[in-house]
């Protein structure tokens, strides 16, 4: 009984096999393939990893970059960095802005996103405050200015002479902003965080449209007022949407090159917002130490990495999902 | 269940494709170096090739109809200067002489390099330049430029404006570079706004601290400075200490030496400075200020009286200039009457330095575009539309084409005759922006003088251990 059974079975499973590996193989399965896979891999192999790679390799070297000139000097540069000063006073500045302004840009976003999709009349329909629209457009603005521009209108706000702000504040309120340790970097982080802001909140607005409105609804006929509904509705159900804000925040405050370089070129008083970049692009371009600069790039690329396994191993230890969509 | 198991087999997928791919251009030597590997025969080769023979008329042996390629510093002179010199050279050789200007140099050329394709002739200028250590062995010497004879038949080295001119060009005994125009430091002040009030420009320190005393009575500043410019102090400060101390000062300084900031001379300088500021004779937020802003405070405000700087601020300020300002120039100041060099010697430092890479595939042309600059037509085309001199002499005449900035800075070079110098570490070593740092906050008030000399030593004592120090004597 069971011999015929598994006779009859066994051709049928083995023709089914080659007729998917005929179609696996068909010109459109190649082509695709090749088109969709394999080329931008070996884009990516070619402009990212094997950059990557060379960069590692040259931080071993004492490479002045101008010439095929160099001798492998082990882990010479990493060691000079371990005791460099100037470096652990731009990690300090890059681990500050990671900390401030991806906090700082989620906070305000959150609360204005709030306001504009959920945060309306207490009755009714659940929608945003009155002209939510228009307050959507405008929030988004800074965004769409460059940051270099950004950064060089602020260097006129902050002017302490003829600068805007210091134009507004009474005398006694007038500050040097860009001048002095105790405001530059977080003068700094205001501009990045104001150009941020207007992203990051369309992004959770589009997170928060997708709840359903039924779940704001019912947590309203329980009774749950403004703040309660956020902390306990939208928070959990866009917790993914904040992790990978926060992991773009940060990873854009561990960069901050820009933001930084034209708010103070040289690094802002007593190097207070020298950030990584600045020191490597200081060292590689204007002191042809290409070798020790790659150092400092592969250091910060570490950087980069322990930042964002942080992120997620908290957001797993505050008992968000792990899945990733 | 079966998205989750799907989607990590994929991820196992892509991820050892990824690590196989990654292992493959391991084999291949390819890497930002490896490119050029071959090149050094084939553009030994090439210059070889426009070996047609030299005379007067051709000192450099160049071939008729060869295309020449320069890339230029697009700064402040702009490039039509050595466009000029290229419409002279198609004339002359029937060839294509290009000119490309940039503001990036080491972007743009540091690839090059390593390829070992460089263009013939670099004006090496600006905040992006390259540093003269980096690229030093891959230059030509330039001496042959100096002794060739130029248009009008004179050898080049008999018309330059001073002997020693050229200096400022030569690294570890090699005329690496042929600085063009002629750059005057000084500190600078309105002749109208002085003469209105019966002030004369300072020559020494504490002639500027009465100075500063004056100028708060009508609500004014002595000095005013902005954050990226802070080192401008720092250039006035290593002048006066090396016309007080002469040249051991500058040597010690140039050499990267073991305590070269506590000189004596450096010392009596920097407490100068530091009673200026203590004075409240410096105008305030300069260090959150943008330079060219802080420069407007000097010649539009006129809220400050001195701005030292070198003798470009004429032209840079040139929009942003109060009516009838007269702009006029000092020496840096001298401590005291005991200094080594006279209170009229002067920094003076020949500026936009051209270079010929000897991997140029004609190093001949760049050579030639070279010698046409160096030439007298050039040379007085160039200080006639830029108000600025260049090394060459006799290119400026009396009224200065109208602008007194310039007719005192040939002044300041007739009255300094030979005691005239130089120093360049700063700007070799990479130093400015660690600088900057440290001057911004001496000028705010919050570094003595102590805190000054040893920052700026910290500095200079990392140059020397993580640079090779290319010695001057």
């Amino acid at each position: 009984m069971t011999t015929p059974v598994t006779g009859a079975g066994a051709p049928r499973s083995r023709s089914g096999t080659r007729a998917r590996r005929k179609a696996r193989w068909s010109f459109d399965n190649i082509s695709f393939f090749l088109v969709f896979l394999g080329l931008p891999l070996a884009l990516f192999l070619l402009l990212v990893i094997w950059p990557f790679i060379q960069a590692v390799f040259y931080s071993f070297t004492d490479w002045g970059g101008f010439s095929q000139e160099f001798e492998i000097i082990g882990f010479a540069n990493y060691e000079r960095l371990v005791n460099d000063a100037t470096f652990k006073t731009a990690l300090g500045n890059n681990i500050k802005l990671a900390i401030v302004v991806p906090f700082a840009v989620i906070v305000i976003a959150m609360i204005f996103a709030t306001l504009v999709t959920v945060g309306g009349r207490g009755i009714g329909q659940t929608v945003g405050v009155k002209n939510s629209g228009f307050y959507r457009v405008v929030s988004f603005f800074p965004y769409v200015i460059p940051a270099v521009v950004a950064g060089v209108i602020f260097t006129k706000v902050f002017d302490p002479s003829n600068g805007l702000l210091n134009g507004l504040l009474p005398a006694g309120l007038r500050q040097n902003w860009l001048g002095q340790v105790s405001t530059a970097l977080p003068a700094s982080m205001f501009v990045i965080i104001w150009g941020a802001v207007g992203f990051y909140m369309l992004l959770f607005i589009a997170a928060i449209k997708a709840i359903p409105a039924e779940t704001f609804e019912a947590a309203r006929l329980d009774g749950a007022g403004r703040l309660r509904t956020m902390w306990s509705v939208t928070i959990p159900s866009i917790r993914e949407n904040i992790q990978t804000a926060w992991i773009y925040l940060g990873i854009a405050a561990l960069d901050a090159f820009v933001f930084m370089h034209i708010l103070n070129n040289s690094g802002g008083p007593d190097n207070s917002t020298l950030v990584m970049p600045q020191y490597l692009f200081r060292l590689a371009f204007a002191q042809s130490q290409f070798g020790y600069a790659s150092a400092v790039g592969v250091a910060m690329a570490v950087v980069t990495l322990v930042f964002a396994g942080l992120v997620f191993a908290i957001n797993r230890l505050t008992g968000g999902s792990t899945r990733s969509n | 269940m079966s998205d989750s198991k799907s989607s990590f087999t994929r991820r196992n997928v892509l991820r050892g494709a990824l690590f196989t791919a990654a292992a493959v251009p391991f084999g291949l030597a390819s890497c930002a170096t490896g490119g050029g590997g071959g090149d050094d025969d084939e553009t030994t080769d090439g210059g070889d090739e426009s070996s047609a023979p030299a005379d007067a008329s051709n000192p450099f042996g160049i071939e008729e109809g060869s295309n020449v390629e320069t890339v230029i510093f697009n700064g402040g002179y702009g490039v039509d200067y050595v466009e000029f010199a290229t419409a002279i050279f198609n004339e002359m050789w029937g060839g294509e002489a290009t000119v490309e200007p940039t503001t990036e140099i080491t972007a743009a050329l540091q690839p090059r390099f390593v390829a070992g394709d460089p263009p013939d002739l670099i004006d090496n200028s600006g905040a992006q330049s390259m540093g003269f250590g980096a690229i030093l062995e891959q230059i030509e010497d330039l001496t042959d430029v100096v002794d060739a004879p130029n248009l009008e038949g004179t050898t080049i080295r008999d018309t330059l404006i001073a002997p020693n001119v050229l200096d400022s060009g030569v690294y570890d005994g090699k005329l690496a570079a042929i600085n063009y125009v002629l750059t005057v430091y000084g500190v600078w002040y309105s002749k109208s706004l002085f003469d209105a009030n019966g002030w004369t420009a300072p020559t020494t320190w504490a002639e500027a601290l009465e100075l500063g005393a004056a100028a708060q009575e009508q609500g004014k500043f002595l000095f005013a400075w902005g954050k990226e410019a802070a080192t401008y102090y720092q250039t006035l400060a290593i002048d006066s200490a090396i016309k007080q101390g002469g040249d051991e000062v500058r040597l010690a300084l140039e050499n990267l030496e073991e305590g070269c900031w506590s000189k004596d001379a450096v010392q009596a300088v920097f407490t100068a400075m530091k009673e200026i500021v203590d004075a409240g004779y410096v105008k305030p937020g300069g260090s959150g200020t943008f330079f060219t802003d802080a420069q407007a405070q000097w010649s539009l405000d006129q809220d400050a009286l001195l701005y030292p700087s070198g003798s470009w601020i004429e032209n840079e300020m040139k929009d942003n200039t109060a009516d009838d300002f007269q702009m006029m120039g000092v020496p840096s100041f001298v401590v005291d009457d005991s200094s080594a060099l006279p209170a009229a010697a002067l920094h003076s430092e020949a500026g936009e330095p051209f270079i010929v890479p000897s991997d140029a595939a004609n190093v001949a042309g760049g050579k030639e575009i070279l010698r046409i600059m160096l030439s007298n037509e050039a040379a007085t085309n160039f200080a006639k539309t830029k108000l600025a001199p260049t090394v060459i002499k006799d290119t400026v005449p009396a009224d200065g084409f109208g602008s007194t900035a310039l007719v005192s800075q040939v002044d300041m070079l007739g009255a300094a005759g030979s005691d005239t110098f130089t120093h360049k570490f700063v700007g070799l070593y990479g130093l400015n922006q660690a600088q900057l740092v440290v001057w911004n906050a001496f000028l705010d008030g919050s570094k003595s003088v102590e805190e000054l000399t040893s920052d700026l030593q910290a500095i200079t004592d990392e140059a020397r251990n993580t640079q090779e120090v290319i010695p001057v004597s």
